[in-house]
This record gives C-alpha cells, structure tokens and sequence, in this order.
C-alpha cells in the first residue's frame, strides 16, 4: 500500500513528542488533504492558468483564514474563539488587565498569561527567544509584545471584547520606567581588498579570513568597529585595520578622485499580505493529541517550534502527537516565514482541552503583531576615478532597526551588508552592520530583506556620482558592473550567470531612456518630467537550502506531484508541475504542496546546524546514508523555483530514465543491448507521446501502463540540499548507477510502496561555502518616467520598463506577474508606505490601511508598465529566483527620476507629495 | 438581536437572529460559513470581503461587509464568489482570471471578481466607448487592494472579457 496522508506518517520525534499529519478522515467531507491537492482529478479547469485557479475563483476553502472546526473531518464541530492582547506600552510596567470590567462585556473561558506558560513548563524555542507573553510587574520589552490570550466559547463575546479592547483602557499599566534596553542581534564587518591583479588572490576578503564582529560594544549595544589593541577578537583587527585603511584614503582623496559621501534612511513598512495570520488548534486530552491548521511559509520550522515549546511541559500539557495541517497562504511575502504566531495557536489550543479553539489577528492586530520591514540609516562613501569612471573604493555603515525580538535581524543585517555593492565590482571595500533591539515592534523577514534597503541607496548615490562627474548613468554602470567570474564582496564570484550588460543595453535602447531629454523638455505647464534608471542583482537561496519532492503516475497516465514547499501566490505548485511535465509529458492534474509529511520513506535525519557546521562534522554525520544537513526550508518567492521544484524536477528526471523509458523500449520491442536503449536524452515529448527518431509515437497513457505492468518504477521521491552548490549523490537503479542533483531518493514499483534507495556515494557542498555571501544572484533594471505636479507634489508614474533574467521561466506569466507586483510594492514602500517607529507607530495596536497607504491601480502604469524576460542562456539553464529583484531597482528608479525632474535629492524613504511639494515652494 | 433573513446566490436563508453589531462579513464566515468572502481590513479599505447586491429596481452594486452590520442586509438579494459558477461551469469572467494569470496569493480575488462582474453587468445595460475602456475598468476597479500582482492582470482579463463581447458591453 503506498503512503497516503490518511495514513499515520511520523515525521520525527522532537522532544519526546511525534511530530506528523494525520487528517483524520470523515466519509462525508472532503478530507483538508484533498481540498488542498489542486487541482484535483475531474475538476474541469480552464487550458492556460494555475493549477490552484478554479479553487481561487470559485472560493472554495483553501486558506488558514477557511477553516473552522466544523470543517475539519473528525473534529468536535463548534469553534473557540482566542483573543491575542498586546501592549500598547513598553515604558511602563505592566499590571495586568481590568478583567473584572472586561467582564461585564464578555467574560473570558479560559485567560493564558505569562504565569501560565510558566506554570505549564513551556519552553522558547531559541529562534524567539524571550518572554511570550510580558508578565506582571515588569515592563513589556517591546510595543506589541503579547499579554494575554483570552479564550471565549462563543464568537459572539469574542467579537465584542475584541472591539472593546481595542477601544477601551482595559490595560493596566504601572509606574514608567522608561523603555528596556536589550543587547544587539548582530554585528558584522566586511572587508575586502582585491589584488593588484583580478585574476590574482584578494590581499583580504571575508572568504578567505571568516567573518568578523567586532569584539566590543559601548553599553547601548552599539559596537565599537576600530580595532583596538587587544589580544581579544584578532581576526577582527585584521579586518578591520584592511577597512580602516580604506576608509582613510576615501576621507583625504586625491584630486583625481571624486568621493561623494551619502547619508540614507529608509523606513519601517508592512508586509501587509492581505489574509492576517490565523489559525486552530484543537487538543484532545485523551488522545494527547494536539490538531493545527496553520498557514506559514515555513511549515518544518512551525512544526518544529511548537514540538520544543510543549517537549518539557507537564503530562497535561504535552501532546504524545502534534499534527499539523497547513493550508495554502494568503499572501506572505517573507512575513509568514519564522512567525512566532504558531507558537500561540498551539498554547491556545491546550489551554482550552477538549475544544477547537480559533486564533486570528485583525488587521488592527496584525499591524500590532506581525513582523516589520527594518528601517535602516546608512551613511556611505564612494571613491570614483574621474578620468576612467571606474569606482576605487567604497565604505559604509548601516544600522537596523530590530524591533522588540531578534528574529531574522542577524540575517537581514548581513545580507544588507553583502548586497551594498550591487552589480558593481569595487577593488577595496569596507561595510559594518549592527542590528539593535528597539522597543519597536519586531522586524523579520520581508521580501528582498537588507537589500532593497542598500540596493537603493548604491543606486541613488551612483545617480549622484553619475551627475558629478558627469557620465552617462548606464555607460557608467557598464564599465563599473562585475563580470562574470568578478568578485563579489565576500571575494567569491558567482556561480550563475551575470548578464548586466544585456541588461543594459536593453535599457539603453528602451524609447523610454532614448527620449528622456525630449520628453522633459516637453513637460505640461505646471509640471516637472523626469526620468531614472536603476539596475540590481539579487541573491537567491539562503545557504542552506532544501526540496522534497514526489512524482507519480498511474496506470491511466495520470500525474501526481507532491512537494513541501508553500504556495502563498507565487505560483509553486504551477511551477513544480509544469518543471514536472518536461520530464514526463504531461502537467500532473494533482499537485499537493506544503507537504512535509509526504516523504517518509525516505528516512531522512539531520543534525547540526547546516549554516554553522564543520567540515570535519558535515563529513562524520555524512557516514550515515540516511543523514542530510537540513530537511525542509521556508518557502519564499524568490527561490520558489530554484529550490521548491529541484527535487520533484529531479524525481521526474529518474521516473522517466527508470521508469517510463524501460516501458517505452519495452513496447518498442527494443531489448536491452540494441544502442538504442542509451538513447533516452534523444526522445521527447510533444502532445502527451513521445517521440523518438524513426520509432513509432507512443502515448503516455501507453507507456505508464505498461510500466506498471510490468512492475517497473511508477514513482519517485527526492530530497535536494543546496548551500551554494547543490549536494550531489549516485544511487544505484534499476543495475545501473545514476547521479543526480539530489542526495536521498526512494522509489515505488507498480503500486507498492516506496522503498529508499541507499546512496552510494554523495558529495555535500563544503562547509566553508557558508562563508560565501552570495553565490546565486539574478538581475532586474528598471526605468521609469515621471510627471510631477508642482502644485501637489503628486507624483504620476508615465511609463515603465522592467528587464529581467532568470534564466528558464517555468511559468512566464508567473514570473510577469511577479514583476508587476514587484514594482507595484517598490513603488509603495518609494512613494507611500510608511510606519512611524515606537508609540506612534503600529505598536499601539490603532493602525490600519486607509492610514497605512498601499500602492492602488491608479497610483500605478497599469496599462504602461512593459516587462520583458530575457530568454535563457541556454535551452539547459536551470531556472533563477526572480521575485525579490523586480522590486528593488524600482524605488531607485523613481528617487532618480524625482532629482531628475526636481533637481533635488532625498535621503529618507518614503518621498512623499507632501515632502515633494516642501521642495518645491 | 434582530432578525434577518436575506437571499444568498439565489437562495433565501433566514430568519436568523443575530446581534445588531455582528458584521456582515462574520455573519457570512461565521455563522453561514461561507468563507468565500475574505476578512481583509476590517475598515472597508481594501475590499477583499466585497458582495453583490442586487437592488429591486435591477442594478448591483457591491458593498464592503467588513464594516455593516449584518442586519443592514436584512431584505436584500446578495451574491458572493460562491455563486458565481453555475453547474460547476465558470463565468466569463472566472474563467478570464484563470488565463490570464490575474492573481496569485488569490486573497483579493472575491472582491475583484465581483466588482468586475458588476461592471460588466454595468455596461451591458449602459455601453461604453472603446476609447473610454481602460478608464472605466480602472475607475471600477481602483477601490480594490491587491499586494500581490500590481492589478495588471485584473485589468486585462476584464478588458480581454469585455473586448470579447464587444458588441454588449461597448458602444
């Protein structure tokens, strides 16, 4: 019998607690399994789209937002309603909450508190570290930090405490103490001076040396970057005196170069995915089972926390069996990946046994909750020679806003800082970083996270160089772009194409840049024209990167495609099957995503921390043929399709080498020995039926059944580890060894079970690649014409153009769509999106669109934004992330078309009419 | 509380009682469960959670149901994304938002369906010129938030539904 999701599947022990899907089936309702496999055999569906499109418009439940606990098959039928109260103060302390007249409204079932957790024994996972809840009589660490969770029986004293809390002073706070400082979440130094020559050895680079963090902090938290003259912390005062040295030739330059010195700020934004973070959770004390629906982009981690947090509970408290069920997301955007809100669906859960309980924000509260992009200050300096243009050095110092929680802060501070340069290749450059805590609300992960934020301020400060020397802006990012095979930051080069100059020269030709001077000078009365042009390279993968994936097909020739990645819009699901489809004919008609219990049979198990590992550790672990550096990875757009759909790519790869293509010799007539059976690279599929040069057509429905007749390979499943590089192993199949870009594969004959497949060999990416930065990048510029009404200082987006790469696009019109909406998010977070920081800002739980502006159809080119998508290097180019950097070149696109019409510069995001219009006056 | 009774994709459902100040939108997603209809704001910004109604002098419009209560629609004819299919066959339109790739995280999707059904409902009684189209779809359209797609899509697909059908929507 082959694995199924009706089955018990155990994923893994964590804690003493099994940690598995198990939908508990009901005859008469579709199970949450089926409803979230799309698009489901014998639903009629239109020929072009999604395969999660009629599903989308027909409303059919799908989001976490969906589901209630009638709902769900097996579940008791009424639904518990749990309220997440957060402080709106973290400069007093916190006395509690007036219950007894929160009560004459509505009075709370059961309220979870700090003592509570405490009581129970629950633990925080390191990730989020700290309290979960502020306690009584201290000071909440941060501004929306979380009280309470109120639970009530009914939606109706739910609904209507809701609305009082969020209106009335229930809330009781004590003496001020004034705001609690915390430690910094990371600080780093990159340094790296190039050799005389390029071909030559860096004289410094982070690659070579390790990165560094300074060994010193001022009380603040802030660190102190020189290098003082201690023994502590050498490697960093070798760094650091490389960086100090460029620093002082960019403070006393030669009258040959132009140093420009730049002070840049950006702002705190919401990811605002549109369905606010939801769950259930339902914990049947006698089972000691605990059932979740959750909508994350990071399903294992989600699974995993929650296991850590209830593993040393007391017995009433700790489930034998978590099964987690996640449902498809709306809208995520990097702000429902590592959210420490599964955590409380879970504790809401098991504070009240027995009944489903319902945990979601409001928008009011998601504002107050839900991670933050951080805001940066930058201050830079940029050394450019004036005969040749070409840039000589670069320096700068970025501190982020971290908010209330570490969360991704670390990462984002080093990404900022690795991504600073851009596309442009810089022999000696010197970039600190510092994320510190705020009691602002927690910044996390938001798409192009560090990134968009010095992506811009390289792109404006360039326009400025640009404009002092003067040189045309593309010519000068054409001699100053890195070439392939250059060094980046770090001092490794990409693995990946670079394609800057084809970028650039579409850019140059574009009627948009070609006409800037004509179109300016023909400016209405009453208003300023402008023109920008900004070009980035973004990272894709995260160094430690993982795909599940399984393919089947059946005897009727039908597919079916299972992976663990999320789809939260970016078209994963569409994207796997048709990557699929290449391999085997045909777009699979199921596709299950979110699925980490589908792969069992693998036996996967991990250990260690793949990002920190050791050579010498990665090689003992790999003895065992089982182990793998990580299991399953958070899902984001941007490496959606390099990551999420390598495995099922690759077990489609192996389905038909193994499978199908034994069965179409077979009905061929074709034995073994004739040269003909080596020649499967040379068929292909057009119209569902492989074709093969003077052999007759064969359909897949042909071929799948005879494959199981004759008991062959009907299935496969696969897991991928990328750290830069992705990990390779051989296996042998079928008598013959195969090696492929996968490291654990198991497959299934006929209709058996699946059945791994010991790897004989397997080559993991070296753990020093974790030194790397970047190794993965794609490209995107962006031009864009403005009008400005002096009067208002309204700023009307003419005409635009986006020009990417991304080597194979799976799904164009996916990967269009993902540029539209990219530039629709850059142009909010230039123009529009802004949260103040601290009590003004979203901490104080009265925050909501229409104060908080979004980026609408008509502040937006709708019918005059042309996105073009170079085609592959090659027919082979494996396929890039591509939904971070659509966004980043617009926000400094239109920075520089505004100096372009206004002749002015701004150094703080977001620019505004109204700061538009101060210029003007 | 007050009693409501309303028609729902051509049914007629009541009477309930329910509490003056429940939403529409928690009265369809709570008590009905019909979660078709999305929970976006809460504050009729980004109209996620939009309905049809039809009015007895024949026109529709679509109304938020995140911020009106509940018993505002006692009496009135609605129709939400449920309805539109008939016998599991798509509209026009449904069917152009599949195509044409309009959406991705989907969230928004109900409340640009409806509004775009509204309009072609619209036109077929009062046509436009061709030249006015893409304004007019922008114009009823611009009330919609989307995070995900910056609207191209949406405005194609209808545009692409109304072009196809030139002859009852447009002058």
């Amino acid at each position: 019998m082959r694995p199924s999701r009706r089955d018990f599947v155990k994923l893994m022990m964590a804690s003493g607690i099994a940690v598995a899907v198990t939908p508990m089936a009901r005859a008469d309702a579709p199970s949450f399994a089926s409803r979230e496999t799309l698009p489901g055999r014998g639903v009629a569906r239109p020929r072009l789209g999604r395969v999660d499109g009629v599903a989308k418009v027909t409303g059919a439940k799908l989001y976490a937002s969906d589901f209630r606990a009638a709902d769900m098959p097996g579940w008791p039928s009424e639904t518990a309603h749990a309220l997440f109260v957060r402080s709106p103060d973290a400069s007093h302390i916190y006395e509690g909450i007036d219950l007894d007249r929160l009560s004459l409204i509505a009075k709370p079932t059961v309220v979870v508190t700090a003592e509570d957790v405490a009581r129970i024994g629950a633990r925080v996972p390191e990730f989020y570290a700290g309290d979960l809840f502020c306690p009584v009589g201290k000071t909440p660490f941060f501004l929306g930090q979380p009280l309470a969770l109120l639970i009530f029986a009914s939606f109706d004293d739910f609904d209507r405490v809701r609305v009082a809390l969020r209106d009335g002073n229930y809330l009781k706070f004590g003496a001020e103490t004034g705001p609690t400082e915390g430690p910094n979440y990371g600080a780093f130094r990159f340094t790296r001076v190039a050799g005389p020559t390029p071909d030559g050895p860096d004289l410094y680079s982070p690659i070579q040396e390790g990165w560094v963090s300074p060994g010193f902090f001022e009380s603040t938290g802030r660190p102190i970057w020189k290098p003082l003259p201690v023994a502590k912390g050498g490697e960093y005062v070798k760094g650091a005196t490389f960086g100090d040295a460029i620093r002082a030739e960019l403070d006393a330059p030669d009258p040959e170069t132009l140093v420009i010195q730049q002070d840049f700020e950006t702002q705190s934004i919401d990811p605002v995915f549109l369905e606010p973070e939801c769950g259930l959770a339902w914990y049947d004390p006698a089972k000691r089972n605990l059932e979740l629906v959750l909508g994350v982009q990071s399903p294992f981690e989600a699974a995993s926390a929650i296991a850590f947090l209830l593993g040393e509970a007391d017995a009433d408290h700790k489930p034998a069996t978590i099964n987690a069920q996640f449902a498809y997301v709306g809208g995520g955007f990097g702000g429902k990946d590592h959210t420490p809100f599964s955590l409380y669906i879970a504790l809401a859960g098991l504070f009240l046994p027995g009944r489903p309980v319902r945990l979601a924000h409001d928008r009011f509260q998601q504002f107050q909750g839900g991670v933050k992009r951080h805001a940066f200050k930058m201050h830079s300096e940029i050394g450019v020679d004036r005969k040749s243009g070409l840039i000589t050095g670069f320096a700068a110092d970025h501190v982020l806003d971290g908010g209330g929680m570490a969360n991704y802060s670390a990462s984002v501070a080093v990404v900022g800082a690795t991504g600073a340069l851009g596309i442009y290749s810089i022999p000696k450059v010197d970039v600190t970083t510092v994320a510190l805590h705020s009691r602002g609300v927690t910044a996390g992960s938001m798409r192009g996270y560090g990134t968009l934020q010095t992506m811009t301020a390289i792109e404006v400060l360039v326009d400025e160089v640009c404009a002092a020397l003067p040189l045309d802006p593309i010519e000068f990012r054409r001699r100053n772009a890195l070439a392939t095979g250059g060094r980046t930051m770090t001092g490794n080069p990409y693995s990946v194409s670079v394609r800057t100059p084809e970028i650039l020269a579409k850019l140059e030709a574009h009627p948009i840049w070609r006409d800037r001077a004509m179109e300016k000078a023909a400016a209405k009365p009453g208003f300023l024209v402008g023109t920008g042009v900004a070009v980035c390279t973004k990272d894709y993968g995260t160094g430690a990167d993982c795909s599940l994936g399984r393919v089947e097909i059946d005897a009727e020739g039908r597919v079916s495609v299972h992976g663990d990645a999320v789809e939260m819009g970016n078209g994963i699901g569409t994207a796997i099957a048709n990557r699929v489809a290449a391999h085997l004919g045909v777009v699979a008609d199921r596709v299950g995503v979110s699925e980490i219990d589908a792969f069992d049979a693998l036996g996967l198990f991990t250990s260690g921390d793949a990002y920190s590992t050791t050579q010498a550790a990665q090689d003992e672990a790999a003895k065992n043929p089982r182990w793998v550096p990580a299991i399953s990875s958070a899902t984001s757009a941007s490496i959606g399709a390099h990551v999420g759909t390598q495995a099922a790519a690759e077990a489609a790869r192996v389905l038909f080498r193994f499978g199908l293509w034994p069965a179409a010799l077979a009905i061929w007539g074709i034995p073994q020995n004739d040269p003909r059976a080596k020649q499967w690279d040379e068929a292909f599929w057009q119209d569902g039926m492989l074709l093969m040069s003077g052999l007759s057509p064969l359909p897949l429905k042909a071929i799948a059944a005879k494959a199981h007749a004759m008991n062959g390979i009907t299935g496969t499943m696969a897991h991928a580890f990328s750290r830069w590089a992705w990990a390779q192993a051989t296996f042998t199949v079928g008598g013959e060894d195969v090696t492929a870009d996968i490291d654990a594969l198991a497959i299934r004959r006929g209709d058996g079970d699946f059945e791994p497949i010991e790897r004989s060999a397997v080559a993991f990416p070296p753990a020093d690649y974790n030194r790397i930065g970047t190794a993965f990048t794609s490209l995107c510029g962006t031009l864009v014409r403005i009008e400005i009404e002096r009067a208002t200082g309204i700023v009307r987006i003419a005409k635009a153009y986006s020009v990417l790469e991304c080597g194979e696009a799976l799904v164009p019109e996916v990967v269009r769509g993902q540029a539209q909406g990219g530039f629709a998010m850059g142009v909010g977070y230039a123009l529009l999106e802004t949260l103040p920081p601290f009590e003004d800002g979203p901490g104080n739980g009265q925050w909501n669109l229409g104060q908080y502006r979004l980026a609408r159809a008509s502040d937006l080119p709708v019918n005059d934004l042309e996105v073009e998508i170079l085609p592959p290097l090659s027919p082979k180019e494996p396929p890039k992330g591509m939904a971070e950097v659509v966004m980043i070149p617009v926000v400094p696109g239109l920075l520089n078309a505004i100096f372009d019409a206004t002749g002015h510069r701004f150094a703080a995001l977001p620019v505004t009419a109204a700061h538009i219009k101060g210029v003007l006056a | 509380m007050t009693t409501l009774s309303l028609s729902v994709n051509g049914r007629a459902l009541g009477p309930f009682e329910v509490r003056d100040d429940l939403t529409m939108n928690d009265f369809l997603r709570e008590e009905l469960g019909m979660t078709g209809t999305k929970f976006g704001c809460g504050a009729a910004q980004c109209l996620s959670c939009a309905v049809i109604v039809d009015m007895p002098d024949g026109s529709s419009h679509t109304n938020p149901t995140c911020v009106v209560p509940a018993v505002n629609f006692d009496g009135k004819a609605i129709r939400t994304i449920e309805g539109h299919a008939k016998d599991g066959v798509l509209t026009a339109l449904q069917t152009a938002f599949i195509e044409h790739f309009s959406f991705q995280c989907g969230y928004c999707t109900p409340g640009f369906l409806n509004e775009s059904q509204v309009l072609l409902e619209r036109l077929e009684k009062t046509p436009v010129p061709r030249a006015t189209l893409e304004t007019v779809i922008a114009e009823a359209l611009d009330g919609h938030l989307c995070r995900c797609t910056g609207y191209v899509k949406y405005h194609e697909a209808v545009r692409a539904v109304i072009l196809a059908g030139a002859d009852r929507y447009l002058i």
